[in-house]
């Protein structure tokens, strides 16, 4: 019996080691701006790399000509979950119709092909969106992307934005500078 | 798509994590297997429990709360070893740790991930409001029908891989939220048996924490704090007694959990706000002695509309043991 309690309480000692030096980042929070990588957005931010991807209504859309035609271009990316249908929500009823000159394009990176990527995008009831298939991740890749990443590329092609959505205002922050 | 870059979906880890601990642990006033949180019987001195979550994702609830499958092909799950160690302080105090392990299994049709790590660690302490157990055969007077009534606090500390530490470098690394929270909690149970009733509740206040990253990628500074949260359950048990005065008991309980508004730099965050309702079924052996309770549950979310909002569904069936030491 005394063997368990020892072996317990040293359980609990080595679980709480691992896990508190493990994380301390999050432990203790920083305000500290960090960002010195030019992809993140910014006056110093690098210029987007031209891509072309297939829709899931089978358009080929290349960044270049979207910035042709448009103030900017706006990428969501998406797994088709909770968060990001309320993020795609929050950007249909109170983004898309006031910022009009600005090409919007969801990323599904999740679906595997660009049949089950429209599968997700009907149900899901997101049918009037363009999806871009990234079954290849090469779009994930290229913005160092993630779920709810929102990368924003305006026609010079300076990337603006690049960062989770969040509750939207620092997405409408940067497009309200298109204007 | 490389390893680092696949993924433990936001939301399945934040599902996981609000969850594991509500009817992960058993026991109660009197000994014996009831579905509650981590606390001491009132005969014990210490207690270790150890269970396994295996959490399977079924879709989810939009903002509307309608039901939304996942898309075909995928299959998504999230397993959790959770240790508990739980010691008496005073006659009537208690107080208790838990560290979930989270290991994260999840295919879509494009993409296969698996990625582990430690979760978010919790410490609570409880104060009995009784001196005696309460658990009767018989009532005999009002005095009979006094409960158990446990108020305690919960702190859970970010120990997990969350979105703003260095640890996760995608949405799908994720093993906890990244706040500190601390719950006060309120847990009313009376056995008259072979039945017992278990009410519980608890109220949880995430701390404001500076954001400079988010899964390893610098970005302009900001605060975050996520929603008050509330959890209610109710529950209902009924005990066989077995040969050698072993027990098994069956319990069957409604949850709702559900948090409010965030906030990101002090503006209101609705996009974080949710709500689920779940049903869950236990059942526990006891030992005669009380020491030993081996227990199961199957924790199943209601998938009809407006039984949630803004979250994953999933049915979570948790095995698990408890030792009390007196």
């Amino acid at each position: 019996m005394r063997f368990i309690k020892s072996l317990c309480i040293a359980l609990t000692l080595v679980a709480m080691t691992i896990s508190t030096t493990g994380c301390l980042e999050d432990l203790k929070s920083e305000s500290k701006d960090l960002r010195t990588d030019t992809s993140v957005g910014g006056d110093d931010s690098a210029p987007a790399v031209d891509f072309i991807e297939l829709s899931t209504e089978s358009e080929t859309i290349q960044l270049s000509s979207e910035l042709m035609n448009n103030d900017a271009v706006v990428l969501y990316y998406t797994m088709w979950c909770p968060i990001c249908d309320s993020h795609m929500s929050h950007l249909r009823s109170n983004v898309v119709d006031h910022y009009r000159n600005v090409r919007y394009l969801v990323v599904d990176y999740v679906s595997g092909s660009v049949a089950q990527s429209r599968n997700s995008q009907v149900s899901n009831g997101y049918a009037s969106f363009t999806v871009l298939s990234d079954s290849d991740q090469s779009l994930i890749e290229q913005f160092n992307a993630t779920m709810g990443t929102t990368v924003v590329i305006d026609d010079q092609n300076k990337i603006l934005m690049n960062e989770d959505y969040k509750n939207g205002a620092r997405l409408i922050e940067v497009l309200e500078t298109l204007q | 798509m490389r390893i680092r870059r696949t993924w433990v979906n936001n939301a399945l880890s934040i599902s996981a994590l609000l969850l594991s601990s509500s009817t992960a642990y058993a026991a109660s006033c009197c000994g014996g297997g009831n579905a509650t949180s981590l606390v001491l019987p009132k005969f014990g001195n210490q207690m270790i429990d150890v269970s396994f979550d295996m959490e399977d994702y079924k879709g989810y609830w939009n903002q509307e709360g309608d039901y939304t499958k996942d898309p075909a092909g995928s299959d998504l799950n999230q397993y959790r070893l959770n240790l508990g160690y739980a010691h008496r302080v005073a006659d009537n105090w208690q107080a208790s740790v838990t560290l979930p392990y989270v290991w994260n299994d999840n295919t879509y049709p494009g993409v296969v991930s698996k990625e582990n790590g430690v979760g978010d660690m919790s410490a609570s302490f409880w104060y009995e409001t009784f001196d005696q157990v309460t658990c009767v055969y018989q009532v005999n007077s009002l005095a009979d029908l006094r409960p158990a009534i446990y108020i305690g606090g919960t702190l859970t500390l970010p120990t997990g891989k969350s979105a703003y530490g260095d640890d996760a470098t995608s949405s799908f690394d994720i093993t906890g939220r990244g706040l500190y929270r601390f719950d006060a909690n309120l847990l009313i149970e009376k056995t008259v048996y072979p039945f017992t009733v278990t009410l519980q509740g608890s109220y949880g206040k995430y701390l404001e924490r500076d954001v400079n990253q988010e899964y390893g990628t610098a970005v302009a500074p900001y605060k975050k704090n996520l929603g008050d949260r509330t959890f209610v359950s109710a529950s209902l048990g009924y005990t066989y007694f077995l040969e050698e005065l072993d027990t098994l008991t069956f319990t069957a309980a409604l949850a709702d959990l559900r948090e409010g508004e965030g906030e990101i730099d002090g503006v209101s965050d609705p996009l974080t706000e949710f709500e689920k309702q779940s049903v869950a079924l236990t059942t526990a052996y006891a030992s005669s002695d009380l020491r030993w309770v081996f227990k199961g549950t199957f924790s199943h979310a209601l998938r009809q509309d407006g039984r949630g909002e803004n979250f994953p569904t999933t049915d979570i069936l948790t095995l698990g043991v408890s030792y009390a030491f007196y």
